[in-house]
């Protein structure tokens, strides 16, 4: 907002502050933050964190946060709204009229008052973080990148705006499964991120958790869930062997931190309730709305006895049952056990906001789809539907889930979205404790279902859409987002920031998400959320994301220059960056599209390449890819200084790792077709480089580890490509011997 | 009370029957007796430990690189503290009791490149002083009893073309402090008087680009000369004057390993970035470039740079663009490439002695660039990333073995070092490999200290200590 639609405000002068005699010289400014007496706990929390900004970004500059102004001499800086801060009301007689999320920073044109808020204590603490931006911070998931130089004092009037967003439903997605993903987090450490999170105004938490998980106990029909387990139930021992083994710090075990040692069901479940609810609790202090996402179709598998003629789940270690051709969408003792799974989730956790029933990755439970249509015509689908159609165009389409699989996909969607329809005939079966309701959101409809998504849902429900596993695919496929009924149906798009199946590598999807976020809001989409497993490199897809939310064109090229040259104060740098980042997508995007699951962190994941097949041209491409990649960031990382350094280093090692990495895939394939050539000596001559290679990978990773993540890398890179490795060497090496 | 008293009395008798015994033998700089790496006294160090077994004592120190040394009966260290500040502590090096500990303020602290730390150079002493190095703020003196400051010197700091930062360490050499300082801006090498702190003698070194070699001794000819291998240049210096008395033209671009002596040869291996056509141009051109026209911008290298960029730029359009780069920063008369070398050079030459004293000159891919190779019993032992292990006759140069495995991948920046009939060699990953001495490569203990391991241990009185990126171990046969 220019300074001309305040021209009319800085005409009031607030009787409780004097301006005549501020003292603006450098050496003397003081500046006292003031929030309404009894405001918000989170404005007062924002009006310390500005405190904390401002001795960051000054020199000299004293700071004092009251509930008054006391000092008619300072410059004061009003936080929260009228309807919080009486001083606001009376400073600023024509405050803006905003949304709950608008904020605003508004100021006298002497900078002598200035006041900083918004919509709602939430929108208050993100004008805080959005006056922090201007003044040169860039908040990004894993720190704060601070001014190069100092200011010897804040001129306030620079700094006026009036934003609102783009995109309201700003969604981070967070526990999810596997080691290398934040379901190994610490509650501190997830703690640290929401906390960057909301500097970045995301808005929403969802707990994407899994039936196996230890985050809920219940009992049905006699069973009880003992299953409490992490990532899938995998073990990652940590001995004298282990490559890169001093980021565990001398643990025999990689572990999520607040479980450590814990092994029975009851340890776990309690441990899992006081680590989610944890999260719960600081993302509401933070002012966002927390959702636990579950598959409710899926129960450990102790409960095959309760859910008689369920089947095991396709899914890795098949720890869950699913129903099958004997339930239907009505079934009764099914809609049972789902209801009693949902109560477990809201009264364990009675302040959840929202949740997000997902239906089936892999839908088996698809031998009644003429029946479940028939179902959602009684209630109010169009006649028009036919389940031959839709199947029709499920087939067609260029999806993973295209073809035979599609054709299983819709079907299972729509006996899915029947037994919804059923289930929530029910409306108590979302109430809390407190009386309120939770706000449903059904995820993963199937895009065929796209244009008919009201029809389809629970009343009152939105969504949360998965299209395609990355965000290429999607933007592939972006003509599939056009028909949701957005304005009838708050609808929410998975954004992939970094897929699991591409794997633990490095990964971009800058320039997909640049061209989702544009679609989503040419479509009024609610807005986003979420999807990756390892942080590290998603720095500037996290940043770009978050002020898309609010610019309405910004694009990822200009995101992610201004980003990098804030930091680093240098244009140059910035620009061998977004080369960097370029080549990273390009990696990223071979990989997708020649080999979606190329190193998905699971058993075999190096030694699938053991096999003796011509080294695809691809492998080259990507490496050199990579190798781009990584000269950029260590070219950048010569040129500049400041708080960006180290992430830059960070982010070369982790280009260097992954070099390291596809060595060892080529080795490996090289040693497969010399021994299939008789050659054993040569193959042994490739194991070994491989086993170099991939040691090399594991260490420099080491060398950078800074989380959790990094160190689940580690462990899932020792257990499923160095340990095989070995042992497939010492086995050559014996029958060459 | 008395019963106590007796208690301290008694321990501090065995203390000081300890501190004897320990003072017999001392590993008094990098490496030990003038860098060799050899403790020649200690007959029988330990095979066998780990952070549980054989650990005599062990502290914690906080992140450093700089090697731990022993100088009649104490252990110096050098660490940086959780508040920033570069501390030097002295040990009892029997029991690893603290005796001090003595901080400084650092400055703004210049740019370094992992797994460089700030607190990198290794100290010396002469038993009654210790000395070392700190890039913001030169050398010190300190008292090795108490810790108490006797003098500093205060040297510009260094500053090097692609960041890697200070890790240049001290030598006494009878009544002197010599400390060489190889960097990209002004190279030098000077001659404090050790009780003073007053220069006696200081030479610059401007061929040279940044670099780590410490400097050595050689007696040869009837004399001792201070060695100093440097870019492209072995060099030897009187140490009397500091004048220049031979150099061979021999050596690579990039020296970051210190030369061993023995009887009058010099030995060195290293491997250098890229081909003998590889000057630092074209480093200069692929890394400092930033916005890669081709071209090096002023803007583009740090305001220390800017004189020498002043220097090269001899068409003053602002840029240094091909020859203009080297003429900024290599001399001229020193354009040398990469590549790998394993050299022996005979001591006590006169002017340009390349033609006339190097022994052999072999182009082997075997060195590393970083750690010293080993000479010991009649070979020349070096071992590279992925713990890949060389040998080569002192002798003549022959093969002995080459790309054998020591049984541990990963990096190697300590440098091996030896006793008795054994080789100990560090790796990054925290493994020490122990070799039986001899024309194989046999592996006799494979030994896990818990953490990165950059610093060359010390060995003396059959002790051996490591200093890890955060910890400081003695190890001893348990009795």
């Amino acid at each position: 907002m220019s300074r001309h639609f305040f021209s009319g405000v800085l005409s009031v002068v607030a009787a409780a502050v004097s301006t005549a005699s501020v003292q603006l010289a450098a050496a003397e400014q003081f500046v006292q933050i003031v929030h309404g007496k009894g405001a918000p706990s989170i404005e007062v929390f924002a009006a310390n964190e500005l405190a904390d900004l401002l001795k960051r970004a000054t020199s000299d500059v004293t700071t004092q946060v009251a509930d008054h102004a006391s000092d008619k001499s300072a410059i004061t800086v009003c936080i929260g709204g009228p309807q919080t801060n009486p001083l606001t009301a009376t400073s600023f007689k024509d405050w803006p009229q905003v949304s709950d999320q608008g904020i605003v920073i508004l100021s006298r044109d002497d900078g002598s008052v200035c006041a900083v808020g918004g919509g709602s204590p939430a929108a208050t603490l993100w004008a805080v973080y959005e006056l922090g931006h201007r003044l040169g911070f860039r908040f990004l998931p894993r720190g704060d990148i601070d001014p190069l130089e100092k200011k010897p004092a804040i001129d306030f009037s620079e700094y006026d705006g009036v934003l609102e967003p783009q995109l309201r439903s700003r969604t981070w997605r967070t526990i999810n499964d596997f080691a290398i993903g934040p379901e190994s987090w610490a509650l501190e450490e997830h703690k640290r991120f929401l906390k960057q999170l909301a500097k970045m105004k995301y808005n929403r938490l969802m707990l994407s958790v899994y039936p196996w998980q230890p985050f809920v106990e219940y009992e049905f029909a006699g069973v009880k869930k003992t299953t409490a387990l992490h990532w899938f139930g995998e073990e990652f021992r940590v001995d004298g062997d282990t490559v890169g083994k001093k980021v565990f710090r001398g643990a025999k075990v990689f572990e999520n931190p607040d479980f450590a040692g814990l092994t029975t069901p009851a340890e776990r479940h309690a441990a899992g309730r006081k680590h989610m609810q944890g999260l719960i609790d600081a993302a509401h202090e933070l002012g966002m709305t927390v959702g636990v996402s579950i598959s409710p179709l899926e129960f450990p598998r102790e409960f095959q006895t309760a859910l008689p003629g369920a089947r095991v789940a396709r899914q890795l270690k098949s720890l869950t049952i699913t129903p099958d051709a004997a339930h239907g969408p009505q079934d009764e003792t099914l809609r049972k056990l789902v209801a009693t799974k949902i109560r477990a989730y809201i009264d364990t956790y009675p302040e959840v906001d929202e949740l997000y029933l997902t239906l089936p990755e892999f839908p088996e439970w698809d031998q009644h789809a003429d029946v479940a249509l028939k179902l959602l015509k009684q209630r109010g689908a169009s006649k028009k539907l036919s389940v031959e159609s839709l199947v029709g165009q499920a087939r067609d389409r260029k999806l993973i889930a295209s073809g035979d699989r599609g054709e299983r996909a819709i079907k299972g969607n729509l006996v899915g979205l029947a037994f919804l329809a059923e289930l929530f005939a029910d409306s108590s079966l979302l109430e809390r404790k407190d009386g309120k309701s939770v706000d449903l959101v059904v995820t993963s409809v199937d895009p065929a279902l796209f244009p008919v998504l009201d029809q389809v849902i629970p009343g009152g429900a939105s969504t949360l859409n998965f299209v395609d596993y990355t965000a290429r695919r999607v933007a592939d496929n972006r003509e599939l987002l056009a028909p949701v009924p957005a304005k009838k149906v708050p609808s929410r798009l998975i954004m992939t920031l970094a897929d699991d199946n591409v794997g633990v590598l490095p990964q971009s999807a800058l320039q997909s998400l640049d061209t989702l976020t544009s679609e989503i809001k040419r479509h009024d989409w609610d807005g986003f959320s979420t999807r990756y497993w390892v942080p590290a490199e998603l720095d500037s897809s996290v940043y770009f994301l978050s002020r898309a939310s609010w610019e309405k064109d910004l694009t990822a090229e200009a995101s992610l220059k201004e980003l990098w040259t804030s930091a680093t104060q240098n244009a140059a740098a910035a620009d061998r960056l977004w080369l960097a980042w370029q080549h990273l997508e390009k990696a990223t995007n071979l990989i997708d599209e020649n080999d979606l699951g190329f190193t998905f962190p699971v058993d075999g994941m190096l030694m699938k390449n053991y096999r003796p097949e011509p080294i695809p041209d691809w492998w080259q491409s990507v490496t050199d890819a990579y190798t781009q990649y990584m000269i950029e960031l260590y070219r950048a990382h010569g040129a500049i200084d400041g708080d960006a350094k180290p992430m830059l280093f960070y982010y070369a090692k982790r280009g260097e790792y992954v070099v390291e990495y596809l060595a060892a895939v080529k080795a490996v394939r090289e040693a497969a077709l010399a021994k299939k050539a008789g050659d054993n000596e040569a193959a042994l001559e490739h194991l070994e480089a491989a086993l170099e290679s991939t040691y090399n990978c594991i260490n420099t990773l080491s060398d950078v580890a800074r989380d959790q993540s990094d160190r689940g890398v580690i462990a899932t890179l020792n257990k499923f490509a160095y340990r095989p490795l070995i042992a497939e060497v010492e086995e050559l090496a014996e029958s060459v011997e | 009370m008395r019963h106590a008293s007796a208690c301290c009395v008694t321990l501090a008798g065995i203390l000081a029957i300890v501190t004897a015994r320990s003072s017999a033998e001392d590993w008094a700089q990098f490496r030990g007796p003038n860098a060799t790496g050899i403790a020649a006294e200690s007959t029988n160090p330990p095979l066998e430990f780990s952070t549980e077994h054989n650990v005599a004592w062990s502290v914690e120190l906080g992140r450093g690189v700089a090697c731990p040394i022993i100088a009649d009966g104490r252990c110096f260290a050098t660490t940086m503290t959780e508040d920033g500040k570069f501390a030097v502590l002295g040990f009892d090096a029997a029991t690893g009791k603290q005796l001090w500990k003595k901080e400084y303020e650092t400055g703004k602290l210049p740019e370094i490149t992992p797994p460089n730390e700030h607190a990198s150079s290794t100290p010396a002493s002469d038993g009654e002083r210790v000395f070392v190095h700190f890039s913001t703020i030169g050398l010190l003196a300190l008292d090795a009893k108490t810790g108490d400051e006797l003098w500093r010197h205060s040297l510009p700091m260094p500053f090097y073309l692609m960041g890697w930062g200070a890790a240049n360490s001290p030598i006494v050499y009878e009544d002197k402090v010599i400390f060489n300082l190889d960097d990209d801006l002004a190279s030098y090498i000077v001659a404090l008087d050790r009780k003073t702190g007053d220069v006696r003698w200081k030479k610059e070194r401007p061929e040279m680009l940044g670099g780590y070699a410490v400097p050595v001794v050689c007696r040869a000819n009837g004399r001792s000369d201070i060695v100093v291998a440097g870019s492209g240049k072995m060099k030897g210096y009187d140490p009397q004057t500091g004048s220049e008395r031979w150099t061979s033209n021999s050596l690579l671009r990039t020296i970051m390993t210190t030369p061993v002596v023995q009887d009058d040869r010099i030995y060195i291996t290293c491997q250098s970035y890229g081909d003998t056509s590889r000057v630092l141009k074209y480093a200069l051109l692929q890394w400092r470039d930033t916005n890669q026209d081709g071209k090096l911008a002023k803007d583009e290298l740090e305001e220390a740079f800017h004189e020498k960029f002043d220097k090269g730029d001899a068409n003053k359009d602002g840029f240094l663009v091909d020859d203009e780069v080297s003429a900024a920063f290599q001399s001229p008369t020193n354009m040398v490439g990469g590549g790998n070398i394993i050299q022996a050079i005979k001591g006590g030459g006169d002017g340009d002695v390349t033609k006339t004293h190097v022994v052999f000159n072999l182009d082997e891919k075997t060195p590393s660039n970083i750690a010293s190779p080993l000479a010991f019993d009649g070979r020349l032992f070096m071992v590279k990333k992925g713990g890949i292990s060389a040998a080569f006759s002192l002798k003549d140069g022959s093969k002995v073995w080459t790309k054998k495995r020591v049984g541990n991948y990963g990096n190697y920046y300590a440098s091996p070092v030896a006793a008795g009939d054994r080789i100990y060699v560090p790796g990054e990953n925290g493994y020490i490999v122990v070799l039986k001495a001899g024309p194989e490569v046999e592996v006799l203990a494979k030994n896990d200290v818990g953490d990165s391991l950059i610093a060359t241990p010390a060995i003396a009185n059959d002790r051996i200590y490591v200093r890890t990126l955060h910890k400081l171990y003695c190890f001893a046969e348990e009795k």
